[in-house]
């Protein structure tokens, strides 16, 4: 069997391990996000009464909306494929196969799950009326591939990693959280003290969320040369992510 | 197809120490950097093994003598640490438990997920599930989670697996052990016409019964280098010697004070031979043990032989007295007494011949000389001894006697 069908099979497996034991299955990953997107919106909107400043800013919600469902799908997807290797110790000690597959089919589950649950929210912002570029949906769509790409670059290397040093994925669950707040997801660039902001640009997720408002809420623009830039990072990420994954790949046996 | 199916050339495997966190970060480091190898235990060393089509093999040996370490290497689901190994097939494997089985997935999802793991998809595996699923005969449990199982319904499964996909190559890791009666016979037959099917096999066991029944040749590992490699029958007898000899601690011969004793054995030859090494004998062979006892009074002793397996179990005693045999003098204080057995029938395996001398009167025990005989023979029969015997009513004869 190809490597590309064993993956299927294992990317199927992750999705069905997420929904299994719950009711109402698939449909859960759906209603997750609706029911986020309801609690965010009255939080924020009617709590907080956050507004994005600018005469022709978008609601907070559509702003928010655009990062934030790439960003959980970023940060999911490296904290649970990180451990991917380390919970198919019991797979890995029996059968031999490509390990890579476990780490490309959990990264893809978290990648699907919520590319999902972020459609679904934007058709519902578009039905309720909501400023979404409609246009820009196919291209927002395909910013996914090079952030999958430099996910899974990350996703190589800490899985690997992660096999040898075990506390980094108690870590990395709080690198993400700061990674979080020190991005442009529950605030723009702008909003940030003038002095402060350049360093927003070592955040690898700066780009996709600003160029995700720039296709979507056309919001900011969408830079050519940014965008070759993070292409270039992401596929340098899955170079030296591949590199380190097969280097230390003979060697999980002895320390899983 | 003349190249052997497993050819394994000097496979050394060592396991890196890990006792401290910090070692797995100094470990992570020296594989990052090709910085050398660090502390290491080493299981397996500098194995050369060449596996023929067709041929089946036991691997046995104590735990911990790196027989799973060996068919890990052999499936790929280890890299050695030098040396290589190489399967020109394709390997059905199952080691340990479980085949990799993921606990929350039902019995038939797993078997799905193993086929696939195996190559196995679509319209193949559509076919073959019936198939599979028959083979495990666990009844309804195979749509509830493997978490479930009992271990036996585990191992159910995983051969249930393996059995559909005819592999070139088949290796089990002690698994018939888990099994019960039924499926343990199931195992054993599917294993027999997969061997005369031409397949090839690799069993690790404990049961010398399932070694000597599926195996032409056994491979003996201990401390993680072969011991003894050869004949099926040669090699678990050899090994099965090694433990009665084990746990059997050796009598001290010093403790018996020699000098005081009025009676003491000088020498003891089996078949002419004086030596500590154990005789080899065959089957059927004749046995002459030849006893030279001292005397301290002068006075004719008794002489007593008994044979004993090597854990100690008796099998057969006998003393001059009882058979009114009287030794020859041969010196001053010297007696000499040899006694026959003509055609023994002792079953292949490891024994030990004890010789006593005894007063005249056959009632005080003075020493013990112990020497060690090996019996050798391809027998699948039970027990100690050949007890003669016929079968009666053979559906030949009948038809010949009709």
């Amino acid at each position: 069997m190809s490597a590309a069908a064993l993956t299927l099979r294992f990317f199927q497996r992750e999705l069905r391990n997420r929904f299994s034991g719950s009711f109402s299955g698939g449909l859960w990953a759906l209603f997750q996000p609706l029911i986020q997107l309801a609690v965010y919106a009255f939080v924020f909107v009617h709590v907080f009464k956050t507004r994005i400043p600018g005469a022709d800013a978008p609601g907070y919600v559509p702003f928010l909306v655009t990062a934030l469902w790439p960003w959980t799908a970023f940060s999911e997807a490296i904290v649970r494929s990180a451990t991917s290797i380390q919970d198919n110790a019991a797979l890995i000690g029996k059968v031999a196969l490509p390990r890579e597959i476990l780490v490309v089919a959990s990264v893809a589950s978290s990648f699907a799950v919520h590319l999902t649950g972020f459609i679904a929210i934007l058709i519902v912002l578009i039905l309720a009326g909501k400023s979404i570029v409609v246009a820009g949906l196919v291209p927002a769509i395909l910013l996914y591939i090079p952030l999958f790409a430099l996910t899974l670059g990350l996703a190589l290397l800490l899985s690997a990693v992660q096999v040898f040093v075990r506390d980094l994925v108690q870590a990395l669950g709080q690198l993400m959280t700061l990674l979080m707040f020190a991005g442009p997801i529950f605030y723009d660039r702008t909003q940030f003290p003038e002095n402060l902001r350049g360093w927003f640009d070592l955040n690898p997720f700066t780009f996709y969320a600003e160029s995700f408002r720039a296709l979507l809420l056309h919001y900011g623009t969408f830079d050519w040369t940014r965008f070759a830039l993070a292409l270039a990072i992401a596929l340098i990420a899955l170079l030296i992510g591949h590199r380190v994954f097969r280097r230390l790949d003979s060697h999980f046996e002895d320390f899983l | 197809m003349n190249a052997p199916l497993v050819e394994a050339r000097g496979l050394s495997k060592a396991y890196p120490k890990v006792h401290r966190n910090s070692d797995r970060l100094r470990a992570l480091g020296r594989l990052l950097f090709r910085a050398g190898t660090g502390d290491r235990v080493s299981v397996l060393h500098d194995i050369n093994l060449d596996v023929a089509r067709g041929e089946s093999l036991g691997l046995i040996g104590e735990n911990g003598a790196g027989k799973s370490t060996l068919l890990k290497l052999i499936t790929g689901v280890l890299t050695p640490s030098s040396g290589s190994v190489r399967v020109n097939g394709t390997i059905g494997a199952l080691l340990e438990l479980g085949a990799g089985f993921h606990p929350e997935y039902s019995g038939r999802d797993n078997i799905v997920m193993a086929a696939a793991l195996y190559g196995l998809q679509g319209s193949e595996l559509r076919e073959l599930l019936p198939e599979i699923v028959a083979f495990a005969d666990i009844g309804d449990y195979i749509d509830e989670p493997v978490k479930h199982y009992s271990s036996g319904m585990v191992v159910r499964l995983g051969f249930a697996v393996i059995a559909s996909l005819k592999p070139d190559l088949l290796v089990t890791d002690e698994v018939l052990a888990v099994g019960d009666e039924s499926f343990q016979k199931k195992c054993v037959r599917w294993i027999e016409d997969y061997l005369g099917g031409g397949g090839t096999l690799i069993l690790v066991s404990h049961s010398m019964y399932h070694i000597q029944k599926l195996c032409r040749h056994a491979c003996w590992l201990r401390g993680g280098r072969i011991e003894q490699y050869g004949d099926v029958f040669d090699t678990t007898q050899a090994y099965l010697a090694y433990h009665e000899r084990k746990s059997v601690a050796v009598p001290d011969r010093a403790e018996i004070a020699r000098a005081g004793h009025e009676f003491s054995v000088l020498g003891v030859e089996l078949n002419g031979v004086d030596a500590e090494h154990p005789l080899p004998l065959e089957f059927g062979q004749t046995l002459r043990i030849g006893m030279r006892v001292r005397s301290r009074e002068g006075r004719s002793p008794c002489l007593a032989v008994g044979i004993v397996r090597a854990d100690g179990t008796p099998v057969y005693g006998v003393g001059s007295d009882m058979d009114g045999f009287t030794p020859q003098r041969v010196g001053t204080n010297e007696y000499h007494g040899a006694i026959e057995f003509t055609n023994l029938t002792l079953l292949p395996g490891s024994y030990a011949i004890r010789v006593h001398p005894l007063d005249p009167e056959g009632v005080r025990l003075f020493d013990t000389v112990e020497r060690a005989i090996i019996v050798r023979g391809a027998s699948r029969e039970f027990g100690l001894v050949r007890l003669a015997h016929r079968w009666i009513g053979d559906a030949r004869s009948e038809i010949d006697d009709a």
